[in-house]
């Protein structure tokens, strides 16, 4: 049975026609599937059929170790959406729900290597020169949840030094407890800082710098 | 599974209004008979300040008495008679400078080429003792979103309107038990939602309690409320919030409209703000007299002029439509 029916096919493909370069979904699973790993492989194979430029790989978990290392991947679900570079836009758990949407952008804006922020927030981020780890926890019903993984996306694009995850709390519960997430979208930054809500970019900026301050001092 | 990918494909509206009042409504009522597409997002029909009155007697040519919700629907029907369409839902943010402009939903995206705000002024002015300090650690405002961390838990609702009711509803899918802490005696809430309330077995219903604070160290261990002439701690480990207050409703615009003292929207003489082809009407205006025949009466000078901003633009773009 496909995931995605024929309405939804039809969006998909007017959404991903005007990519401005290929991307390639990799997709982490193992040979027994975990728990939505199956679900969240059909997603990627699907939508790999609706445009020319995306790519699907998939690859084992365990046995493709060393890829998933190089990736920074270190749970599953994973999808990793690699443009003409590695910006570090990462997907944990199943894309479903609102979530979806975040999907579709991120596979957009890394297709074309730009992101889609304000001036001031391109020359903040281009300023960066630590590592920077973006987490955002969400749940697929969370309709405030994709404005959040998808301005962390875009300020991973931005910036070498920035990597972005969305994070499916209910599929791994112990990172929920780990980083106190009782509701969504809660952005975690590089462990220390935090973020309740779909904060607006100046305000996500402005933790980050409240990140970067911590490591330094 | 609902993947809820909502198209950015749709083919954009003429008219788009945010807010289903007297003001948005008829507005939508003028747009549509004029062969407008339009299309009104709203929260539902007591969201706002007429739907949540409880008798209206002076609307003119409506002697009534009859409740604010019945006039707000008569006035939607109307609407719907002309071709207008409604859908429930809640705005998150809205993209006014874009071409065409976009409004995001809860449930998907909505293009259009012009927008008309019509969100009133019942946006929450204080916060509960101890809300902001326990936000996203048992504080909440979404209960689809949420409502999964509170698995077997108690939790307590705090409103009385249709959003509160349906958020509570929605809770009783995870948690044991949803304390509801309506600060009226009667529910602001459409009868059928207030008997599933009422009904539902999983629900203690609190009428006129007061939430004197959200208590916890670091995560919500209760609330504190008086009610019938009592204080008591109820042991919840979530507090969702709905309650109302008597400020503008301008939140979603996220600055992009300049606002005047209080929060509320400027507009021309046409009900236009800074922003070509958005207009504002209704209570959510400054030094508006909130009276719902002013509202109503707003929304059909917008609406005249959402028209001329139309058709200005089609004859400037003749492939506008394609």
């Amino acid at each position: 049975m496909p995931m995605l029916d024929d309405n939804v096919r039809e969006q998909v493909v007017d959404f991903l026609k005007d990519l401005a370069g290929p991307v390639r979904l990799m997709m982490f699973t193992q040979e027994f599937e975990c728990e939505y790993c199956a679900e969240t492989r059909q997603l990627v194979e699907e939508i790999g059929e609706l445009s020319e430029l995306v790519s699907v790989e998939v690859y084992d978990f365990l046995a493709d170790g060393e890829k998933a290392e190089q990736l920074g991947v270190d749970k599953i679900p994973a999808i990793a959406v690699i443009g003409a570079e590695d910006y570090g836009v990462r997907f944990y758990g199943i894309p479903s729900g609102y979530e979806f949407t975040s999907l579709l952008h991120a596979i957009r804006t890394v297709a074309a290597g730009k992101p889609e922020l304000s001036e001031a927030g391109v020359q903040a981020l281009a300023e960066v020169t630590e590592p920077i780890h973006i987490q955002v926890f969400v749940t697929p019903t969370c309709p405030y949840c994709p404005q959040s993984v998808t301005l962390a996306h875009q300020m991973a694009i931005a910036s070498p030094h920035v990597r972005a995850d969305m994070v499916e709390a209910m599929e791994f519960p112990h990172l929920a407890v780990r980083y106190q997430v009782m509701g969504v979208p809660r952005t975690v930054i590089n462990e220390t800082v935090h973020l309740e809500g779909a904060a607006p970019e100046p305000m996500v900026l402005e933790k980050l710098q409240e990140a970067l301050a911590g490591t330094e001092g | 599974m609902d993947l809820g990918f909502l198209p950015a494909g749709l083919e954009p509206y003429d008219v788009l209004v945010i807010g289903g009042g007297p003001a948005g409504a008829t507005a939508a009522l003028y747009t549509a008979r004029a062969g407008l597409r339009t299309l009104v997002v709203d929260k539902g029909l007591t969201a706002g300040a007429l739907g949540t009155t409880a008798k209206i007697v002076n609307y003119p040519g409506v002697p009534g008495p009859l409740s604010g919700a019945e006039l707000v629907r008569r006035i939607r029907d109307q609407a719907v008679s002309f071709g207008a369409e409604f859908v429930t839902d809640k705005v998150l943010r809205v993209d006014l400078r874009g071409d065409p402009k976009q409004v995001w939903g809860g449930e998907g995206v909505y293009p259009a080429q012009a927008v008309v705000i019509a969100t009133g002024a019942m946006g929450r002015t204080r916060r509960i003792p101890g809300e902001e300090r326990l936000l996203g650690r048992g504080v909440s405002y979404c209960a689809t979103c949420d409502g999964p961390f509170f698995q077997g838990q108690e939790v307590a609702v705090v409103g009385n309107n249709d959003e509160a009711v349906e958020e509570a509803l929605t809770l009783t899918r995870f948690a044991s038990r949803v304390h509801f802490l309506s600060p009226t005696a009667d529910l602001r809430a459409s009868p059928e939602l207030g008997e599933a309330l009422a009904a539902h077995p999983q629900v203690t219903l609190y009428p006129t309690a007061r939430v004197r604070e959200v208590v916890g160290q670091e995560r919500v261990e209760g609330v504190r409320i008086s009610h019938q002439g009592e204080e008591r701690t109820i042991p919840v480990g979530g507090v969702f919030v709905y309650l109302q207050g008597n400020i503008p409703v301008t939140d979603f615009l996220d600055d992009q409209l300049p606002v005047g003292q209080g929060g509320c929207l400027l507009v021309d003489d046409s009900f236009q703000t800074v922003i070509p082809g958005v207009f504002a009407v209704g209570d959510v205006l400054c030094r508006h007299l909130k009276q719902a025949v002013v509202a109503a009466a707003d929304g059909v000078v917008a609406a005249m002029a959402v028209d001329r901003y139309l058709s200005g633009r089609k004859k400037l773009r003749p492939d506008w439509s394609r």
